[in-house]
């Protein structure tokens, strides 16, 4: 069974040899920018570029999948806002949005979405990117890539603190903004499904419970979610960073085939509340254990993901790109031994 | 001058309308505060503040969320506009200016303005860089301006790791400068690890943190005035 059978062959809730370990977020390292001689800058405007960097985790570290993009941007770019990819620094920044499209509450109900939105932006070059990384590694690993959620591409198109203010006092006005992001995200995971992708991953980062409460959550996140997800014919992640154990619930009536958590979940007490088919993916802290930590604590890292009875072991967040070769390699190693042992 | 039951009549309003997240009534407070000539710095810390102190513990038994945060923000500013310019400065034995920004990368700043709204109310010397900020930048202006305190903040781990960089280079520059680092990502093992002075890992947190620093501040305050 290799990789990509494994991997798919979970999202059909079929047996297999052992829990993958994969991620629908991006995991690119410096360790395979470098042996490309390409710059992390450079990356996210050349699909060529970032199709190459996304399938080096696999190929040097047998990680299962390959994920582009690596940004948080692409649907903000195409809906018309600037984006930032800090040219000229020395190390390792991730675009930001510069302008927002929003700058009042009026302007809430006026923004409409460009023509032809599945065209604008980087959005061509990403389906691009799919096509080259598919077909690169595409019969060795499932090939994913990842939209944002409603709620989490609303807090980039205008100012976050006013959006998360409006979601209380003016819900309706909010709802609205919300049910049209997700029109735009649908596009654009239907792009990425036409250019073959095998699972898409939902990151509605912003709408945790650290930030939103679970009743938020139900009656203004959980609609627009549930509207993207319905259109998409692949398999499908929603990820919430962040403490989610009051939604874990809530997160698998938006209808996806997998959750994905982070660290701050408790994956044994989510477990036991969603029952032994549910898929639930995680929950490694992707810094503080998987860059900054010892090897030993990558490996009982990965032995208790797996104990608490996670799906596949699979990061809180985007992978760091300093993270040690030598951390990549035991997460790997010790996925092997352990991840059939359930 | 106001009698005590005036008195505790408008802090109570100032209060609440903290924590009811009523700017209105925060404005009419301190306005009744000023007419009846009332200390200003005291309508703050009774008032604004300690409606402050109730909403972090509401946040904490998570009745309160973030949105209900920013407008108890808005309220307690609304009140603050108006008492500020009547406040005396406060003689606490710091001089009390901070550096304070989102770096370079991140364009999230709920956290680091809830902290400088604490600053704000301690009646710190607020230098804002705002968000994205260019590393060097804090350590220039902490030069430029030699505040004590310097606070960083990031909500990506993807922006976070530039902190250590800034850190030692105020450091290296002026190793009495305190740094507060702040974020979701971050953590007191990274804090102790890239010689961080504090850490704060939310807008919560942050607030506490704050919180109890200006809390203190309060109490050396009363301490004072008890005294004379």
């Amino acid at each position: 069974m290799n990789s990509r059978e494994r991997v798919l062959k979970l999202f059909r809730k079929e047996a297999i040899d052992r829990v993958p370990c994969f991620s629908g977020m991006g995991n690119i390292t410096e360790t395979g920018i470098t042996k490309l001689g390409y710059k992390f800058a450079g990356i996210h405007l050349d699909a060529k570029q970032m199709a190459d960097t996304a399938a080096t985790t696999y190929k040097l570290f047998g990680y299962e999948c390959g994920v582009v993009p690596v940004d948080l941007c692409v649907e903000a770019e195409a809906m018309g806002c600037q984006i930032n990819v800090y040219p000229h620094a020395e190390g390792i920044l991730y675009p930001t949005i510069k302008e927002k499209l929003i700058h009042n509450e009026t302007e809430m109900d006026t923004i409409s979405l460009p023509a032809n939105l599945g065209a604008q932006g980087r959005v061509p070059l990403l389906r691009e990117a799919i096509r080259l990384l598919k077909a690169d590694i595409g019969r060795d690993v499932a090939v994913g890539s990842y939209v944002l959620g409603p709620f989490t591409l609303a807090g980039q198109i205008m100012e976050l603190n006013d959006l998360l203010k409006l979601s209380f006092k003016k819900a309706d006005k909010v709802a609205r903004l919300l049910d049209l992001m997700a029109d735009a995200i649908i596009i654009v995971a239907k792009e990425y499904e036409k250019a073959g992708v095998d699972y898409i991953t939902v990151r509605e980062m912003g709408a945790t419970s650290d930030v939103l409460s679970p009743r938020v959550f139900k009656s203004l996140i959980l609609p627009p979610l549930q509207k993207v997800i319905k259109e998409l014919s692949v398999f499908s992640v929603l990820h919430i960073c962040g403490k989610t154990n009051d939604i874990v619930t809530a997160m698998m009536e938006a209808g996806p085939t997998a959750i994905s958590v982070e660290q701050k979940n408790d994956v044994a007490e989510s477990r036991k509340k969603l029952g032994d088919a549910a898929l639930i993916f995680g929950n490694f802290d992707a810094y503080n254990v998987l860059v900054s930590g010892s090897e030993e604590l990558v490996r009982s890292t990965m032995r208790k993901c797996i104990d608490d009875g996670v799906s596949a072991v699979w990061p809180g967040c985007d992978i760091w790109p300093t993270v040690p070769p030598a951390n990549m390699e035991a997460m790997m190693d010790e996925i092997n031994k352990y991840g059939g042992k359930r | 001058m106001a009698d005590e039951a005036r008195k505790k009549e408008i802090f109570e309003k100032l209060r609440n309308g903290v924590i009811q997240y009523d700017e209105d009534a925060c404005r009419e407070g301190a306005q009744e505060a000023v007419d009846a000539g009332l200390d200003a710095n005291e309508a703050i810390f009774d008032g604004l503040v300690s409606g402050m102190e109730e909403v972090g513990r509401l946040f904490e038994a998570q009745e309160y969320f973030v949105p209900e945060i920013l407008m108890c923000a808005d309220a307690l500013y609304a009140g603050l506009d108006i008492l500020k310019p009547h406040c005396k400065q406060m003689d606490l034995g710091v001089r009390g200016s901070v550096v304070i920004g989102t770096v370079e990368g991140d364009v999230h700043d709920i956290g680091k303005n809830l902290v400088k709204m604490m600053f704000d109310v301690a009646g710190f010397h607020v230098y804002d860089l705002g968000r994205d900020v260019p590393l060097d930048k804090f350590v220039d202006e902490q030069l430029k301006t030699d505040s004590e305190l310097v606070c960083l903040s990031a909500m990506m781990t993807t922006s976070m790791v530039g902190m250590p960089t800034v850190i030692e280079k105020i450091k290296a520059k002026n190793p009495d400068c305190m740094i507060m680092i702040g974020g979701a990502p971050t953590s007191k093992d990274l804090a102790d690890k890239w010689g961080a002075d504090g850490y704060a890992e939310d807008a919560s947190n942050a607030l506490k943190e704050a919180i109890k620093m200006v809390s203190f501040l309060k109490k050396l305050r009363d301490e004072k005035a008890a005294k004379q």
